[in-house]
């Protein structure tokens, strides 16, 4: 048990806080520069969230994502939520732009090494059709492409029942939108297609899902303050889970390499498909925010259970506080049941079974900085153990988080 | 771990402490959208001037491009005309924005300083469109849209 000691944790929020220092000094100097929206210009911009997290319990770990390897427990920590992006925009032409977003956050190897997360050029042929080519976010759900801008969005983070599933957030490849009016209101669709990018922390080891195709689509309709969009989208795996070292130890009793290799056959991954759909539904008007979205993911491998998953959000603002409420839940479900051995436990991984009830409020505290504290409550099975880490053996199911945390825009 | 918030406040004080708003005298009449009267365009309801302004969808009726502006953030015109218009707050209106910004769907409209330099960039747009007080629209444009104080 390796956890973070104390003075390696410290050690994190000073380095993290030396990085945030600098890099605001650097986007200080730069906004002092002149930005308009001039053809030919470059602009530099970015976000960041300063974080706190902790629960009540240390019989396991609250992660934000499937990202992150270890998680919050009764000890506060800034690596749940902590985040800084940079990112650059060049517009060549009325027609075409290039944009880099580079983020820094905790992430699979435990390191706050920065990715790039976007890098594309924008092509627009005509002011309805707009193109991408090259890194871009997923929108396998909506919102999921500004998951990592707390300020963009009333909660501290997007629920997790709801997003922790999508272990996904880059792809290679490229995407096109269209927009077509409809009266005074507007459909817009999109469709993309990709290579995944991406790292998944285990136990002890890295499931690269690298590599793997991944393409979807979508169709909007906004409506005044409402907007409704129904998606679908899949991804074709084309590796396994990293098991086999753990495998053996899984099991108790003697195994021969005939059945190991049956059991994995069994769960295998390479090769199979899971698919997503969902359905969003937001009303945004005056002080009211409101926000319903419901999914269903069909995995295409044994080693997953298929599930539903949905959350409920409604905020009220008064003056420059909003508070929020709201609920989120995720129910694992279609388990293809063996006797073959080691599969039971394999399978248990990716259980849940779970709601939270989120209570919180945003501060609008000064211009393009928001203070946020929240309360999750989760309630759920103590079988329900996705995806936490390092859950202890009779945890009962309930985990309390609370958060605090700095967004900021620049 | 008690060094987090102070340090991290004191980093973030160039932008906590960044320039409050002008000592301007505020729009007590009425806003009203403007487009340019070379553009062709005499009428917009509200959430056509709405799908303009955020960047949703921005070809008028007769398949002319709105060329739309927007005042700096530290102007209290603009507050008015978001919430005159969305009931919105600034904080929400820049909420908006950074989700578009980030996510690489749309870059922020062109931004102006002052009403005056928004006229400007009306008159020198063929089809501009951007927000002026009421009282100060001549022939030069066509009020599309009202906003009521």
């Amino acid at each position: 048990m390796a956890y973070l000691s104390f003075p390696r944790f410290s050690a994190y929020l000073h380095r993290l806080v030396v990085r945030l220092g600098l890099v605001l000094a650097v986007a200080g100097a730069a906004l002092s520069l002149p930005a308009r929206g001039e053809p030919g210009d470059f602009t530099i911009g970015g976000f960041g969230t300063v974080g706190m997290a902790r629960t009540n319990t240390n019989d396991v770990e609250f992660v934000r994502d499937l990202s992150q390897p270890r998680g919050a427990r009764k000890r506060w920590t800034g690596n749940v939520d902590s985040i800084l992006g940079l990112q650059a925009n060049w517009r060549i032409n009325s027609e075409f732009a290039a944009v880099v977003q580079g983020v820094s956050r905790y992430r699979y190897d435990r390191s706050y090494t920065p990715e790039i997360a976007w890098a594309y050029l924008k092509v627009d042929p005509s002011p309805t059709l707009s193109m991408r080519f090259g890194r871009l976010g997923t929108e396998f759900f909506m919102l999921a492409d500004s998951r990592l801008v707390g300020y963009s969005y009333l909660p501290v983070r997007p629920p997790g029942d709801y997003f922790w599933s999508l272990p996904f957030s880059s792809i290679n490849g490229a995407d096109a939108a269209l927009t077509v009016p409809l009266a005074d209101n507007t459909l817009r669709g999109k469709i993309y297609y990709g290579i995944a990018d991406g790292k998944i922390p285990l136990e002890d080891e890295q499931w690269n899902i690298g590599g793997s195709p991944m393409m979807g689509a979508y169709l909007e309709y906004q409506a005044g303050p409402w907007l409704l969009r129904g998606s679908y989208a899949n991804i074709r795996f084309n590796s396994n889970l990293p098991i086999l070292q753990n495998f053996y130890s899984l099991v108790p009793h003697y195994l021969t390499a005939d059945q190991a290799r049956t059991s994995l056959d069994y769960l295998r991954v390479d090769g199979t498909r899971s698919h997503y759909y969902s359905l969003g539904l937001v009303y945004d008007n005056g002080p009211w925010q409101f926000q319903l979205m419901l999914n269903s993911i069909d995995q295409g491998s044994r080693a997953f259970a298929d599930s539903y998953a949905g959350y409920a959000l409604a905020g009220y603002r008064i003056g420059s506080v909003t508070p929020y409420l709201g609920y989120s839940w995720v129910r694992s479900r279609n388990y293809s049941p063996s006797s073959l051995p080691g599969v039971t436990q394999v399978q248990a991984d990716s259980f849940s079974r779970q709601g939270t009830t989120i209570v919180g409020a945003r501060w609008d505290v000064a211009r393009n900085v928001a203070l946020k504290a929240q309360w999750d409550a989760i309630r759920g099975d103590s079988a329900s153990i996705f995806p936490f880490r390092r859950e202890r053996p009779g945890w009962d199911g309930r985990v309390d988080v609370f958060s605090l945390t700095m967004d900021f825009v620049f | 771990m008690r060094r987090l918030p102070f340090s991290a406040l004191v980093a973030l004080l160039p932008l906590v402490a960044a320039p409050s708003a002008l000592a301007q005298s505020s729009a007590t009449g009425g806003l009203a959208v403007v487009v340019n009267a070379r553009c062709g365009v005499a009428v917009l309801t509200r959430n056509e001037v709405v799908n303009i302004f955020f960047g949703r969808y921005r070809l008028f009726f007769n398949g002319r491009e709105a060329q739309p502006a927007d005042l700096e953030d530290s102007h209290p015109m603009r507050s008015q005309f978001y919430r005159r218009l969305v009931g919105k707050d600034i904080s929400e209106i820049n909420a908006y924005w950074s989700r578009q910004i980030f996510s690489g769907r749309m870059r922020a409209l062109p931004k102006v300083a002052t009403p005056e330099e928004m006229t400007q960039w009306i008159v020198a747009n063929p089809c501009g469109i951007g927000f002026v007080e009421q009282a100060k629209v001549d022939a030069r444009f066509n009020i599309v849209f009202e906003l009521a104080p």
